[in-house]
């Protein structure tokens, strides 16, 4: 979570990813914003997140994202 | 009959809210599905019959991919994984047929013209004495819309998003709900389609909000687009006799007459959707108030440029050669470059296709490329900017340098919707130029304003129906719902207000002599 949340800084620093919970609905990130978010977590964790993962319910707060990558780590 | 005439205001929707109002529950869906298809085809005739394909094709490819899903999942023991890959496979061959069916059909109806006389002007130049027939196939009204609600559905389908609806009425609605049909919104399956089902009670609140925005639709279209369109009108067919000032007021005039129409026709169809208690999304949000090329396609068309990011943006992006591309271009450039080099390919393909969906000519794809190198330049800049900004400790939300940037974004997007609205890229080029070639500030003295087709009394109601746009707009960006704020004020002064508002617009609407009815201009693309 800790690395995910330095990810998260180096992508966009304004945000506070601790609490913020519409990250995606807020459009608080953007589309080039979470194609990098996209590529850094696939280099960081291992994981192929696709087109169908790009849905606001596993990018709106670090917490969704941290459970989508575990599960992609389980499949 | 369109959603702005008498025949649709006074007649088509009052009797379908009478007998929506009449009929059981369950069977209101019914009424809705049938006045849908009455309203296409009073308005597209026997191209009717696209329509109809559209949604059977839609109904069977969404119940082939949940059978695939469905025979996956029986599947047990070593077979599992097998069925699994031959199951992805077979999805995958489904999706590509699904749209490759609705695009093509898109494409044919739309485009063919387009490309035959390209190539028959290209076949001139060549020592080939062959010319293609002339094809033309007539385009159903709003083709450009169900077409991208279709393979949003079919795609949907195919991600698991949502089940496939074995309810053919369902879908049909869908597609062909009789506000929506024309010029959108384009909606999502998950979002409405099961409002349009449920028949839900004509409601106190819902009829009455569903009326304001309605008339706030008409005050904006009749008495500001429709009239702005007389001058626009004059000024893009002549433009060889106009230059400089007139020009850049044309440019300005169709920049807000496209605003005023296409955001009231919405306000048209969801104030419509409000009052059936349908749930259809928004498609503007203060687009003026936008600090960059991308963030204004955030507000601006809402619907087109999330389907594009969704069902084209991303899902080219994360494709295995893309995502190599980016991967090396990372290492070689940096993160930032890098990811530019990614995301070049898709945001081209992107704007390629918007300019092209607005239409077959050559000024829509400069269009799209116009939006695609701005997008991409600022999004390169960034990094820098904001380096150059904290360096010279400038507050980049500070009063001053958003107003500055709002304003360059105006002159952005003018400049866009110039070359968007002139006849042809040729033409476009030309008006450009002669904005700068033709500069007078005699115009303003000499009376050649007033004899564009507008006189006096036609510039101040389009003056201050603009006011109350960007008053309305303000309201709106600082949270603050205009519509919530008037139902909560007592009776008299509410009913006042609304009773004020139609009289604005029957009083000072462009219609009647002396003006053309002008149709939703969305509804062309």
């Amino acid at each position: 979570m800790e690395q995910l949340m330095k990810i998260l800084e180096d992508i966009n620093p304004d945000n506070d990813y601790a609490t913020e919970t519409a990250l995606i609905d807020g459009g608080l990130l953007d589309s080039f914003a979470i194609l990098e978010l996209v590529s850094a977590l696939e280099d960081a964790y291992g994981v192929e997140i696709t087109a169908t993962e790009l849905v606001p319910k596993n990018f709106n707060s670090a917490q969704a994202m941290w459970d989508m990558i575990q599960r992609l780590q389980k499949n | 009959m369109q959603y702005v005439s008498l025949l649709y205001l006074l007649a088509f929707l009052p009797l379908v809210l009478l007998l929506y109002r009449l009929l059981p529950q369950r069977r209101r869906w019914r009424l809705l599905l049938a006045a849908s298809y009455v309203f296409f085809f009073l308005m597209s005739k026997q191209l009717i019959f696209y329509l109809f394909f559209s949604a059977i094709s839609i109904h069977g490819i969404g119940l082939w991919l949940d059978a695939c899903d469905a025979a996956a999942a029986r599947a047990e023991g070593e077979a599992a994984e097998a069925a699994r890959l031959a199951c992805a496979q077979k999805k995958k061959r489904i999706l590509c047929y699904g749209v490759v069916l609705h695009i093509g059909l898109l494409v044919l109806l739309k485009y063919a013209p387009f490309f035959g006389q390209n190539l028959n002007a290209l076949l001139l130049k060549l020592p080939l004495p062959v010319q293609l027939p002339e094809l033309s196939l007539g385009v159903p009204v709003g083709i450009s819309f169900f077409s991208l609600q279709a393979v949003s559905y079919i795609s949907d389908v195919y991600h698991r998003r949502i089940r496939a609806d074995d309810n053919l009425g369902r879908l049909a609605l869908f597609l062909a709900f009789f506000p929506v049909v024309v010029e959108g919104p384009i909606c999502r399956y998950s979002d409405t389609a099961q409002t349009l089902y449920e028949g839900k009670p004509l409601e106190y609140e819902n009829v009455t909000f569903g009326i304001q925005r309605m008339v706030w639709g008409l005050f904006k279209k009749l008495v500001i687009a429709d009239r702005l369109n007389i001058l626009v009108e004059k000024i893009f067919t002549n433009y060889r006799d106009y230059s400089g000032i007139v020009v850049l007021l044309g440019a300005v005039c169709y920049t807000l007459q496209l605003y005023a129409d296409f955001s009231g026709c919405i306000d048209l169809t969801i104030g419509t959707a409000e009052m059936f208690g349908v749930t259809v999304p928004e498609n503007f949000r203060q687009p003026f108030f936008s600090r960059t090329a991308s963030e204004f396609w955030r507000r601006w068309h809402i619907t087109l440029g999330t389907w594009f990011k969704d069902y084209l943006f991303y899902p080219l992006s994360l494709t295995k050669h893309v995502k190599k591309i980016g991967r090396e271009a990372r290492k070689k450039l940096g993160r930032h470059l890098g990811q530019a080099a990614q995301v070049f390919l898709p945001l081209l393909a992107v704007w390629v296709c918007n300019g092209l969906w607005h239409g077959a000519g050559w000024n829509y794809l400069f269009f799209g490329l116009y939006y695609f190198i701005l997008i991409l330049l600022g999004n390169l800049w960034e990094p820098a900017a904001a380096g150059i900004a904290k360096f010279l400790h400038l507050n980049r939300e500070g009063f001053l340098w958003r107003a500055m940037q709002t304003v360059k974004m105006a002159a952005i997007v003018v400049t866009g919707e110039l070359f968007f609205r002139a006849n042809g890229l040729r033409a476009g080029f030309s008006m450009f130029r002669s904005i700068f070639t033709g500069w007078s500030a005699a115009v303003l003295r000499n009376g050649a304003l007033m004899k564009l087709g507008l006189d006096g009394y036609d510039f101040a109601a389009a003056a201050i129906g603009l006011v109350f746009v960007l008053a309305v707009d303000i309201l709106h960006e600082n949270g603050i719902s205009v519509r919530r704020e008037t139902a909560e004020l007592s009776l008299p002064i509410r009913w006042s207000i609304y009773l004020a508002a139609i009289l604005l617009v029957v009083i000072f609407g462009a219609y009647g002599t002396g003006y053309l009815p002008v149709d939703p201009l969305y509804a062309g693309f």
